[in-house]
């Protein structure tokens, strides 16, 4: 593990001369071991396992060229008989500021190669340091993830002689970024307990399929409570992936630094500026003519829905977050004449798009992103209310339900709801808040209630439906008092009484949301906002 | 063999294929029906039906087979 120290010239030209060049060169001498990390036979192994080492992995995240690290020459040293340093180990932490896309970052690994990531090897105080200078300088953070990456080890009783009280060094610098500047973490390889906090304490979290593996403990501390399991069993993407842990599952490295460049690219560098206008790539008044026929007439059939959202932004500008998890909810970024917004819908493939209790979980993070970053929201509006039935109970559909109809009503950014179809329940009345005005446009499709009619006659007609003598006269007035209600569930009666503002042809909602984008940029407010973010 | 399965918890209201059927990507293999809505399950690949494991009113949840391509 330790570094053998390279040969050095005793006989340098500056020591002799006036200059401080003798020290230079062992900083340069220093610095060249530090970039030997945990030596050749560890970073081969690093590689082997189809793993990118810490530094490696910087600069491909980072523009060309772009990293100026801090903390290189920390580590342990040891020092000969002569006060000559002998061998180094640096810190398993790389650090420093860095561009992406030409802006400032600040970026963190963890060095695997040096003892696994894990704690007894680490300079804890530059991990601090990296965090702190991100809030501070408000600037984008990144964390490169790949072990436990601090949290301690039951070696270190040996050597220490005394046990303590679990601290989590410069956490509240962690927590105040995510109200202050954008966090991208990812997921590189294994990573345990305090390793997978600082993946989830994030605006954007994302794991490798296969190479990273995420738990609370591994296997050979579960394995003292439960059944042994793998790590890939315990903790893969295929488990992360789906329950939120993370927001994204990518198969490279090199993707999650694509990724990460694109997250990062809707975003201001901090709180304290606003999003900022992209180029304007493609026509505001673009008019899609399928748009007419693009939500089925027959109302039980479903459609796809990211068609309908990449028609309507500017192209190829859909950045979707979290596809794999609280699917029934779709959540993203994209640009609108150049403005960066976030999008938010349903997914009708997905138990209709109803939202459960773990899309709620979902909308609620994804509204407060936007309102952190003061990105303006589009809603295509799909609801057919929060998840009903059992599981949805079981689940808890209603809590994490409302928690969404909250996230929806603090946040103070330019809303503009487009009602494409359904608008049932709490959870279709919670598509905008009640308390401001928002554009609201609809679709001829929309259908709208508390309850659909399909479902609700049966609850309401329950008395005279009981007094029937046989089914088949329940049924026949079932049909009748359904023919009755769907006559007036045409869309055109709620406008005449102002219920819904506008009817629009669906072609024209491009040139109507790109209208949106451009006269709420100047409605947005740089600064903090009220309610921090929560992970 | 591809595994088929459910994306969600519903109710099996048609199968459309049967087991030695010939299918392409993209095909419906069965319809759902959840909140109201007619939710089909679609072949992820070209193949052969080996198995169909769901008939209609069944119950399933998210994750159940549908049904098994060779």
């Amino acid at each position: 593990m330790l570094q053998p120290v390279p040969e050095t010239t005793s006989t340098d030209p500056g020591a002799n001369d006036g200059t401080w060049q003798p020290e230079i060169a062992e900083l340069h001498r220093r610095e060249a071991m530090a970039h030997q990390m945990g030596g050749p036979d560890k970073i081969d192994r690093q590689h082997q396992g189809g793993k990118l080492t810490v530094r490696e992995r910087i600069d491909a995240l980072l523009d060309d060229g772009s990293f100026h690290e801090i903390g290189a020459l920390a580590g342990r040293a040891a020092y000969g008989e002569d006060g000559g340093l002998d061998t180094f180990m640096p810190a398993n932490f790389v650090m420093g500021r860095g561009r992406i896309d030409t802006r400032p970052v600040v970026v963190g690994g963890d060095d695997f190669t040096v003892r696994g990531g894990a704690a007894d090897a680490a300079v804890w105080q530059k991990q601090v340091y990296a965090e702190q200078m991100a809030l501070e300088l408000r600037l984008p953070l990144v964390r490169l993830v790949d072990g436990t990456g601090g949290g301690g080890s039951v070696k270190s009783l040996d050597t220490d002689r005394r046990t303590y009280v679990p601290p989590l060094m410069g956490w509240h610098y962690a927590v105040d970024s995510l109200a202050t500047v954008p966090v991208v973490a990812l997921a590189l390889g294994s990573v345990a307990g305090l390793g997978a906090a600082r993946v989830v304490n994030s605006h954007y979290a994302l794991m490798v399929r296969d190479r990273a593996q995420i738990f609370v403990a591994g296997p050979p501390v579960v394995a003292r409570v439960e059944a042994e399991i793998t790590k890939e069993d315990l903790g893969g993407a295929h488990i992360h992936g789906r329950n939120g842990v993370v927001d994204d599952v990518v198969e490279t490295e090199l993707e999650a630094f694509a990724r990460t460049r694109r997250f990062l690219s809707y975003l201001p560098s901090s709180v304290y500026e606003l999003p900022a206008r992209g180029d304007q790539t493609d026509d505001p008044e673009r008019r899609d003519a399928w748009l007419i026929r693009a939500i089925p007439r027959n109302q039980r059939q479903v459609y796809r829905i990211r068609p309908i959202i990449e028609s309507l932004v500017d192209e190829t500008t859909f950045l979707e977050i979290g596809a794999g998890w609280g699917r029934a909810a779709v959540t993203g970024f994209a640009r609108l004449d150049g403005w960066p917004v976030g999008v938010l819908s349903s997914d009708p493939y997905q138990a209709g798009g109803s939202w459960t209790a773990d899309a709620s979980d979902k909308v609620a993070r994804f509204v407060d992103l936007c309102t952190t970053f003061h990105l303006p929201v589009v809603h295509l509006v799909d609801q057919p209310g929060f998840m009903v039935g059992l599981a949805g109970e079981e689940a808890g559909t209603i809590r994490n339900g409302v928690r969404a109809v909250a996230a929806i009503h603090q946040t103070q950014v330019p809303w503009c709801s487009v009602l494409i179809r359904k608008v049932f329940g709490v959870g279709g009345a919670g598509h905008q808040s009640s308390s401001r005005l928002s554009y609201r446009y609809a679709w001829p499709s929309g259908r709208w209630g508390s309850l659909p009619v399909q479902g609700g006659i049966e609850a309401a007609f329950r008395a005279e439906l009981d007094g029937l003598a046989d089914d088949e006269a329940r049924q026949a007035r079932i049909a009748e008092i359904t023919a009755r209600m769907e006559a007036v569930a045409s869309p055109f009666r709620t406008a005449e009484a102002f219920l819904v503002e506008e009817i629009i042809d669906p072609r024209d909602t491009r040139p109507l949301l790109c209208e949106f984008a451009n006269l709420a940029a100047p409605l947005r407010h740089a600064g903090p906002t009220v309610h921090g973010y929560r992970p | 063999m591809t595994e088929v399965r459910s994306e969600i918890a519903a109710s099996v209201w048609k199968v459309m294929v049967e087991a030695g059927q010939t299918v392409e990507a993209g095909a419906t293999l069965a319809i759902l029906e959840s909140m109201k809505m007619e939710i089909p399950v679609e072949s992820p690949r070209a193949g052969t039906v080996t198995e169909v494991r769901v008939a209609p009113e069944d119950r399933v949840a998210e994750g159940d087979i549908i049904a098994i391509l060779d």
